[in-house]
């Protein structure tokens, strides 16, 4: 998905599992399983405007850890935090990264529709490199990566 | 720091439409050879053979011989210069998602 105003993009997965949304519910909000899919938070709790961590890779100036805030909790529906990290000294990995993640459950026949957004990449700087290279890489790096938000 | 082909090289590779369309065909098809490649594509293996020179010194593709054929499959992680973040995470969420699949399939029991 581009975003004319603030030249951002997102990732969008998205799969229906054969649970109820309860069941996935609990697997996104509550920490000790939070940390068996996704990784171990730091201070977690699924309240609006509680702050939380998760330590990933290190990348020069930046110790790797992401900064998390949740934004919005509506049980079984809709759950959104930031996710922010990284350093203005790095390029590509580590650099830095300032995204929200929305993870949204709707009820479907024969399960549940988890769809999640991790919305706010900034597209790489290098502008007139970008132009001369007209629009193909935007096709490619959706499909490389399955990422679902590009679809033209 | 992984190392990659600096990302002038990425643009450079992807700047010819033609190399862009060899770089997609080889993203969808998984791996395939330089034939399967060259097949319905309207240029000469010859062309396609150096196109894919260019792919894999510009870190894009990656080649494995089996018996008399090589096969070219696309290395995302080439792309990194480029896309950074958004590739990391791409495939981050995938992976989590597949965790995710395992544990809710664990609670169930």
């Amino acid at each position: 998905m581009k975003d004319a105003a603030s030249d951002t993009r997102d990732i969008v997965v998205e799969e229906v599992f054969p649970h109820a949304p309860e069941t996935i519910w609990k697997t996104l909000t509550t920490s000790e399983l939070i940390g068996r899919w996704l990784m171990a938070p730091t201070g977690f709790e699924p309240v609006q405007g509680k702050r939380f961590t998760f330590q990933t890779k290190p990348a020069g100036a930046w110790d790797g850890v992401i900064h998390c805030q949740v934004l919005e909790v509506s049980p079984n529906e809709r759950f959104v935090y930031s996710w922010k990290g990284g350093h203005e000294g790095n390029a590509g990995y580590g650099s830095l990264l300032d995204t929200v993640v929305t993870w949204t459950l709707s009820r479907t026949a024969n399960g549940t529709l988890v769809r999640l957004v991790h919305a706010g990449f900034v597209v790489p700087r290098n502008e007139s490199a970008l132009e001369t290279m007209g629009n193909g890489w935007k096709q490619v790096v959706p499909s490389i990566g399955g990422m679902a938000g590009e679809q033209a | 720091m992984i190392a990659t082909a600096p990302i002038d090289a990425v643009m450079q590779a992807l700047a010819v439409p033609t190399r862009r369309a060899v770089f997609e065909r080889i993203v969808q098809s998984g791996e395939i050879t330089v034939v399967e490649l060259t097949r319905g594509s309207g240029v000469t293996q010859g062309a396609i053979s150096q196109h894919l020179k260019s792919l894999k010194q510009a870190g894009l593709v990656a080649e494995r011989p089996e018996g008399r054929n090589v096969y070219y499959r696309a290395r995302p992680e080439g792309l990194e210069p480029l896309a950074d973040w958004m590739s990391h995470y791409g495939a981050f969420w995938r992976d989590r998602f597949a965790g995710l699949r395992a544990l809710l399939k664990e609670i169930d029991r």
